[in-house]
């Protein structure tokens, strides 16, 4: 006859609930029963148990019954509360005024435009002063140059 | 000329292919020694060999088992352990 009957107190020796009370709820077979309490309510090999003294009366077996025979001992179990995902709130863009970056595009478009303008600007005004200058400039150097070999045909002529 | 400090065994050899298609040594500090069982000495499943700095990145539960003992004591010495006070209590 076996030690881990129902109700029996046991200490889980594996896993990550070792060290921790349990009491057996359910045989399953020779080698495995249902145990719950302290540890997570499962499926155990009966290697893996320690057992107890103890017995404890789980008539249903539920997690009710197993709470209210460990609160006779004097362990209260508390159950993990597993959190639920929010649901995601995506923030919507709004649109009403200009973001900064398009502020600071906007104000260089204005200043690239201004320079333009102004590089225009000087252009036409700057191409036939400087033409005209020219002009006369290649008028004058003409004139002077006509002037001076008049002058000198004229004082060879007299010297001859 | 390499360094007096490469030459002494501290460092381990790694030999890295570079852009350039030659290799070139690198040199990088050994890993400690496996964590072993602070009982029966065999070395410990589930925590990782790395250097202090890279352990310290690593989130808790990765650095050794989540049971009691975990990283100190093997599984079979944990039981034993575990066995042994349960059984001292009862007497």
């Amino acid at each position: 006859m076996s030690i881990f009957n129902k109700g029996r107190m046991c200490v889980k020796l594996a896993g990550r609930d070792a060290g921790l009370k349990c009491v057996i709820v359910e045989e399953v077979d020779k080698a495995f029963v249902v145990v719950d309490g302290q540890t997570r309510r499962r499926k155990v090999n009966v290697s893996h148990l320690e057992p107890l003294d103890q017995t404890l009366d789980v008539a249903g077996g539920s997690r009710e019954d197993v709470k209210a025979a460990f609160a006779k001992i004097g362990i209260e179990l508390v159950d993990k509360k597993s959190k639920q995902a929010k649901p995601r709130v995506k923030k919507q863009k709004v649109k009403k005024g200009k973001s900064k970056k398009a502020a600071k595009t906007d104000k260089k478009a204005v200043k690239t435009e201004k320079k333009t303008e102004a590089k225009v600007e000087t252009k036409v005004e700057k191409k036939p002063v400087a033409k005209e200058a020219k002009v006369e400039k290649k008028s004058e150097v003409k004139a002077e140059t006509k002037i001076e070999e008049k002058s000198e045909v004229k004082a060879e002529k007299k010297s001859e | 000329m390499p360094d007096g400090k490469h030459k002494s065994g501290r460092y381990r050899k790694i030999f890295v292919k570079v852009p350039g298609g030659n290799t070139k040594v690198h040199f990088r500090e050994r890993k400690p020694s496996k964590a072993v069982c602070g009982s029966c000495k065999k070395p410990l499943s589930g925590v990782p060999r790395e250097r202090p700095a890279v352990l310290g990145k690593l989130p808790k539960s990765q650095r050794r088992p989540e049971r009691p003992f975990g990283g100190v004591l093997c599984s079979k010495c944990m039981r034993a352990v575990l066995k042994e006070e349960v059984r001292e209590a009862l007497q």
